[in-house]
């Protein structure tokens, strides 16, 4: 069978990590593919310092998109503001650690698409108020 | 006898293995492989007698265009055109569909009208009468449809008013399956007043389609879908509309005589084919319709009815598959399904380590999974070169995924 499902991908899937909500998120992020219907809403509120201090997502798609969001999220605990504006798509394809074919990078980038979309409205409510 | 096996010869594509495995291709619905025949037309024409055609002087041009204008006559015997002006060549049906609509619904179409869809239509026979609506002020009407994918016939006579001049219609559903009865509805359409345009891109290249016997106005198909190459389409139109009908686009080869700020038109049906056709494809789809001839177009309607109720008898019998869409006997070579809560794309990506190729989406029909509360579909569609075996290597594989998560 595919290699693609790995262990780690189905466990992610299965038993997804830091899913639900914040109380008081600071960024708030939603993606949402009518192509393929994955849905990721993915909250994240920050510390003083401007450093994720928790981060939660749902949402609703292929095994892909939700086994890397939830990787994601452990992923991007501790990173500040610019750290997560200077992700890039390898990084977040790196962290998954399975050959994703090119069909299927959509949908692995999925929470790096909703942080992206949040981080714009983050920065757009921050240079406005 | 059907003999699958001779068929498959012909198609270089098939033996060709796929992530190791022998290929089993259940992707023809959006478009089909091509058997040497087809390969070697083509390719006759640009090793042979290359050159452009309708104008040049001189011998490679002359057989050029004798080979595209035969091509057309082939065609249009094919879906039993009267006559061989009524065939356009397009690069496609989504191209055909939307001459019609820009150039009949353009002059044609006038606030307060209303254009008859059905809700099993492809985004291709939706969008260009969105945009055309906008534009005139016009309004677009669904016919419903059953949960099982059969179009709500006693609701037609309601929604076929005065006020609706233009009906457009799949002959075949390319998500459902469903063959609808066209016919009737040309006959109740035209009754009324309305122009009929039926999109017959998932039912020309399966079963016999007879222009004349469904007296549609207009009616659009792709060569991709039927052995054809990509690039050629082609829609048929009732002659008087076409004569009526402005050009779609403008430049070398619609036109009689070009003055600084005016030109004529050319004679049909090259008043709608401006610029360089895509002549070698349409001499490509001239070999598809005769390969399928030879093969017979009720032979090849049966042979897939029979491999789709198989389809739907061993899919349906697994646990947790639903198969969306109307009983073997009321569809063609269509079977889309949901298979336990394993998201269509999972599904698709796992059978194609198995080297089977099935589609995994919305199949360009977003407001039809809606309807039916889905987002996305696996779809496997079947051809001429489809065994009943290849749908046990399909009902397998399924079986497997199912026991690998449990």
């Amino acid at each position: 069978m595919n290699t693609v499902y790995t262990e780690t991908i189905l466990d992610h899937y299965a038993h997804p990590r830091n899913w639900g909500r914040l109380a008081a998120p600071d960024i708030v992020a939603d993606t949402d593919d009518p192509s393929c219907g994955d849905q990721v809403h993915l909250e994240l509120s920050l510390d003083a310092e401007g450093r994720v201090a928790q981060v939660a997502f749902e949402g609703e798609g292929c095994m892909i998109s939700m086994a890397s969001a939830s990787l994601f999220t452990e992923r991007v605990m501790g990173k500040r503001l610019e750290e997560l504006e200077a992700l890039t798509e390898e990084e977040v394809l790196n962290w998954l650690d399975a050959p994703i074919p090119p069909t299927r990078r959509r949908c692995a980038l999925s929470p790096l698409t909703a942080l992206r979309a949040g981080l714009a409205a983050y920065r757009r409510a921050f240079a406005g108020g | 006898m059907f003999d699958v096996a001779r068929i498959r010869a012909d198609f270089p594509a098939l033996s060709c293995p796929v992530r190791g495995k022998s290929l089993v291709f259940l992707d023809s619905a959006a478009s089909s492989q091509k058997p040497f025949p087809v390969l070697e037309a083509m390719e006759r024409i640009y090793r042979q007698c290359y050159a452009n055609v309708h104008r040049g002087i001189y011998a490679f041009s002359e057989e050029a265009t004798l080979a595209y204008e035969n091509a057309r006559e082939r065609v249009a015997s094919f879906i039993h055109a009267p006559r061989r002006e009524e065939i356009v060549f397009t690069r496609n049906t989504t191209e055909a569909i939307n001459l019609v609509a820009y150039s009949w619904g353009r002059t044609n179409i006038r606030p307060g009208d209303r254009i008859l869809l059905t809700q099993m239509e492809h985004h291709s026979n939706i969008v260009p009468w969105q945009l055309l609506a906008q534009e005139k002020g016009a309004e677009l009407v669904y016919l419903p449809i059953t949960d099982d994918g059969l179009l709500r016939m006693d609701l037609l006579d309601s929604l076929l008013d005065e006020r609706v001049k233009l009906v457009a219609i799949t002959m075949m559903s390319n998500v459902l399956g469903t063959i609808n009865p066209v016919k009737e509805i040309v006959r109740k359409a035209r009754a009324m007043g309305a122009v009929v345009l039926v999109d017959a891109a998932q039912s020309v290249p399966h079963m016999p389609v007879d222009v004349q016997d469904l007296d549609c106005d207009f009616l659009a198909f792709s060569g991709h879908k039927m052995c054809g190459p990509t690039g050629i389409g082609v829609l048929y139109g009732k002659a008087s509309l076409l004569e009526a009908m402005p050009p779609f686009l403008g430049g070398g080869d619609m036109i009689r005589r070009v003055e600084w700020d005016s030109a004529t038109w050319n004679d049909l049906p090259w008043k709608f084919e401006a610029g360089t056709p895509a002549f070698v494809e349409a001499i490509g789809l001239g070999a598809a319709v005769d390969y399928l001839s030879g093969i017979g177009m009720e032979k090849i309607a049966a042979h897939e009815r029979e491999v789709t109720a198989y389809a739907m008898e061993r899919l349906s019998a697994l646990e947790g598959l639903t198969v969306i869409g109307p009983p073997a006997h009321q569809r063609g070579g269509v079977v889309a399904f949901t298979f336990r809560r394993i998201h269509p794309h999972d599904v698709a990506h796992m059978l194609d380590m198995e080297g089977i190729a099935v589609r995994a989406g919305h199949h360009c029909a977003q407001p039809l999974h809606r309807r039916l509360g889905l987002t996305a579909t696996v779809r496997a569609s079947f051809y001429i070169y489809n065994s009943p075996d290849e749908v046990d290597r399909l009902a397998q594989a399924l079986e497997h995924i199912g026991q690998m998560l449990g």
